[in-house]
């Protein structure tokens, strides 16, 4: 089945992938999405726990600040492999965009806290600073003396009701600025989301000392910049892992169920579409892999628009073929007991996450045809 | 003559050599021509030009007259072609029957038939389908019984690619009627200017003859001319090409076609309609990550590996791509798609319409892509027959 063709010298991504298979041996993505849903909490502590034991929610962090150092192809693995084994804790947004914002932020006291608690599992550090339309927040910031004061409004926040600090992108005066503010001091409003977890509204009218700025001015835009750039190619990965699993689930599948007298996969019909899939989940990982090499070569325009595109292709797959594959699961595809529609409902979410296919790919042709 | 190690050249010099000699010798007016498969007299300045520089064979070994490229190169020597827009030449001994030879030939036919590929003294053409065998090739029926030291060869080939300027075509025929067909094929060279062979040129749908029919009447053929063993034809057609199966999947016709609809919108406005600007970069992303995707298999090929039969979705993507994009010019044309000429389009005029009809051929040919469909279906997916 398709999957990211890296390099892979010292074999890092090959133990990766397998740390991972083994993690799911634990802890089976669909059994424990399913009791997070039944739950209504937006994040399984004791997955995150032992996710962050596994080092993966310090992954890009440097090690100084107790991460593993590790870049972005390993990432793509790494979150490929989730996707694969439909662990669907929010790594993406708690450990991918916090961790590219704290890892690439000034040195400082705060940055340090939050890094090494994110690192060890301690803290769960959610970025605060969407609209729900996707665009930035409404965040203003006053100062009396060392002081700080938040007011304003957010959504689509991750694990908001879980998390113990926030990552704020806010407006001084017109200053941009990132300040770490405690989770007790807002208040959450969640609504549940199609993959089984929950995405808060966050209301903060909230008093922290302003060394609690992480960073600030021309700075912060930057941080978001990459750090967006790091989630969608880990979102793309993981959507890639999605689409192959479920390709490589429906052929088992159609292998099995027998109608007519036969296997129902030995009908041309199906077995176009399911060569129609596998292109799909093949295409996606070529995207990836070429987004995640040109990402670690240097982060500059070309690079852009390669996450733009493989973001674009893996999330058109990825909803692709789940929506095929429950076609070809028949009515059992429709059941909530099968898995496999477990899979599309991610791929749904997940597509939607920092931009879906069509909204990414104008912003390619824009950023391309600019130059 | 000292001969150059092309591989050992670092990528980017070789890439600088080849294009910079291509771009001074190649002539103007054979860039970018309408014609996908011109014949051989319109192009055999630019063929003999080749051959005296020594590249019209680009994987050949040198003993043999070729570049001797590895795979890498190859890549690079077709992808400066396409970008520069030389214009394809009958290459079916260069891509076919050399590799065959090279393979499978005795030492008498490589040293008999290599040399007159180069001087384009031989011009060949591929005899494989038939009337009654097209997607299902090993059904072919063109008879060759033998008589002492020669067969007699009986039927009818078609589709036959530039048959008509070619003077010698190598064949597949049924030598044993057996119950598995597979068997009993075998692979013969055949002089085109032997009596009871006929030609007759079919025009396609952009109102050219790139191909033929080709009718075979007590042709005599020598025994000699058999490649391989006889009987055993049918794994020498299928080996024959190796790692340029790659180039069927390349992404140069698409990639001129994006090129030139992109020319033809920007001339028209269309890039002002939101509707437009959708479907465009829905065919830009497209175009750009079958790039991504032939990357992957081309680094496979420079470290030396081998294509697998999952290459063929490139085949499937770069030609359904390329009839997407001609559609859309189509589209754009408006009213004015009724026109069997080129659009006007500022400067210059915009080939919509050939374009259009020439992207319904490469889904069929090389293995339709229905075929490609049911061979990835087992060979990747394992899905029972």
């Amino acid at each position: 089945m398709p999957q990211t063709q890296f390099e892979d010298e010292d074999g890092t991504l090959a133990m990766l992938r397998d740390s991972v298979a083994a993690f799911a041996e634990r802890f089976p993505g669909a059994e424990r999405l399913r009791s997070r849903r039944a739950s209504n909490h937006d994040l399984d502590r004791e997955v995150w726990a032992a996710m962050a034991e596994a080092g993966w929610t310090g992954l890009l962090l440097p090690e100084d600040l107790g991460g593993a150092g590790l870049g972005c192809r390993e990432q793509a693995v790494l979150s490929e492999s989730l996707g694969r084994a439909l662990i669907s804790e929010p790594l993406v947004q708690l450990a991918v965009l916090s961790g590219a914002l704290l890892a690439d932020a000034p040195a400082g006291a705060e940055r340090s806290r939050l890094a090494q608690g994110l690192a060890d599992g301690s803290l769960i550090v959610s970025p605060v600073w969407q609209d729900l339309d996707g665009t930035e927040a409404d965040m203003v910031v006053t100062q009396t003396g060392d002081q700080l004061r938040l007011t304003g409004k957010a959504q689509l926040v991750s694990a908001a009701a879980s998390a113990s600090d926030f990552l704020v992108r806010a407006a001084l005066k017109g200053e941009p600025l990132l300040v770490s503010v405690p989770a007790a001091g807002a208040s959450v409003a969640q609504r549940p989301t199609v993959d089984g977890a929950a995405l808060g509204s966050v209301t903060l009218d909230t008093l922290v000392p302003a060394a609690n700025v992480i960073a600030r001015g021309e700075r912060v835009a930057a941080l978001f910049d990459r750090a967006v750039e790091l989630a969608r190619l880990a979102l793309a990965a993981e959507l890639a892992g999605l689409a192959s699993r479920a390709l490589e689930i429906t052929v088992d599948y159609t292998k099995q169920r027998v109608q007519f007298g036969k296997p129902i996969a030995s009908f041309q019909a199906l077995q176009h579409r399911m060569v129609d899939m596998w292109g799909e989940a093949e295409f996606a990982c070529c995207a990836v892999v070429n987004a995640a090499d040109a990402l670690a070569e240097a982060p500059d325009r070309a690079a852009s628009l390669a996450v733009l595109a493989a973001k674009a292709r893996a999330g058109d797959a990825a909803t692709s073929v789940t929506r095929k594959a429950i076609q070809l699961h028949g009515a059992m595809g429709f059941t909530d007991e099968c898995d496999i529609g477990l899979y599309m409902k991610r791929a749904v979410a997940l597509n939607a996450t920092l931009g879906n296919p069509e909204s990414l790919r104008l912003h390619f042709l824009a950023l391309e045809r600019a130059a | 003559m000292m001969q150059q190690d092309w591989n050992a050249l670092p990528d980017d010099e070789f890439r600088r050599i080849f294009r910079d000699w291509v771009d001074e010798n190649c002539p103007q007016h054979l860039r970018f021509m309408r014609k996908q498969r011109p014949l051989f007299d319109e192009v055999a300045e630019w063929y003999h030009a080749l051959a005296r520089k020594g590249w019209l064979s680009p994987v050949w070994p040198q003993e043999w007259g070729g570049m001797g490229l590895n795979p890498a190169k190859h890549i690079i020597y077709v992808e400066e072609w396409a970008r520069l827009g030389c214009p394809r030449i009958p290459d079916h001994g260069i891509g076919l029957v050399g590799p065959l030879l090279l393979r499978y030939g005795t030492e008498e036919q490589k040293a008999h038939y290599l040399p007159k590929i180069l001087t384009g003294e031989h011009v060949w053409c591929q005899g494989y389908s038939e009337p009654g065998s097209g997607s299902d090739l090993a059904s072919l029926r063109t008879s060759a019984v033998r008589e002492g030291d020669e067969f007699i060869v009986n039927g009818q080939k078609i589709w036959t690619t530039l048959a008509h300027c070619a003077n010698w075509i190598f064949l597949l025929v049924r030598t044993t009627k057996s119950e598995k067909k597979q068997n009993g094929i075998t692979v013969l060279l055949v002089d085109m200017t032997s009596p009871g062979v006929v030609v007759r040129p079919i025009p396609n749908l952009r109102e050219e003859a790139d191909f033929c029919e080709v009718f075979f009447d007590n042709v005599r053929v020598p025994v000699k001319n058999v490649v391989g063993a006889i009987d055993q034809g049918w794994t020498l057609a299928k080996a024959v090409l190796g790692h340029e199966r790659i180039f069927l999947g390349a992404p140069s016709r698409p990639d001129y076609a994006l090129a030139r609809l992109e020319k033809l919108a920007e001339a028209r406005g269309a890039f002002n309609d939101p509707a437009f600007r959708s479907r465009f970069a829905k065919l830009r992303l497209d175009l750009y990550d079958l790039s991504s995707a032939f990357e992957r298999f081309a680094r496979e090929l420079r470290k030396g590996g081998d294509l697998s039969a999952d290459v063929s979705v490139l085949k499937l993507f770069t030609t359904e791509l390329y009839q997407r994009i001609t559609e859309e010019m189509l589209d754009v044309a408006g009213e004015e798609a009724r026109f069997a000429d080129d659009l006007p389009a500022g400067a210059i005029d915009i080939d919509a319409m050939n374009l259009f009809l020439d992207a319904r051929a490469p889904a069929i040919f090389g293995g339709s892509n229905e075929i490609q469909r049911n061979i990835l279906a087992k060979a990747v997916l394992g899905l029972p027959g």
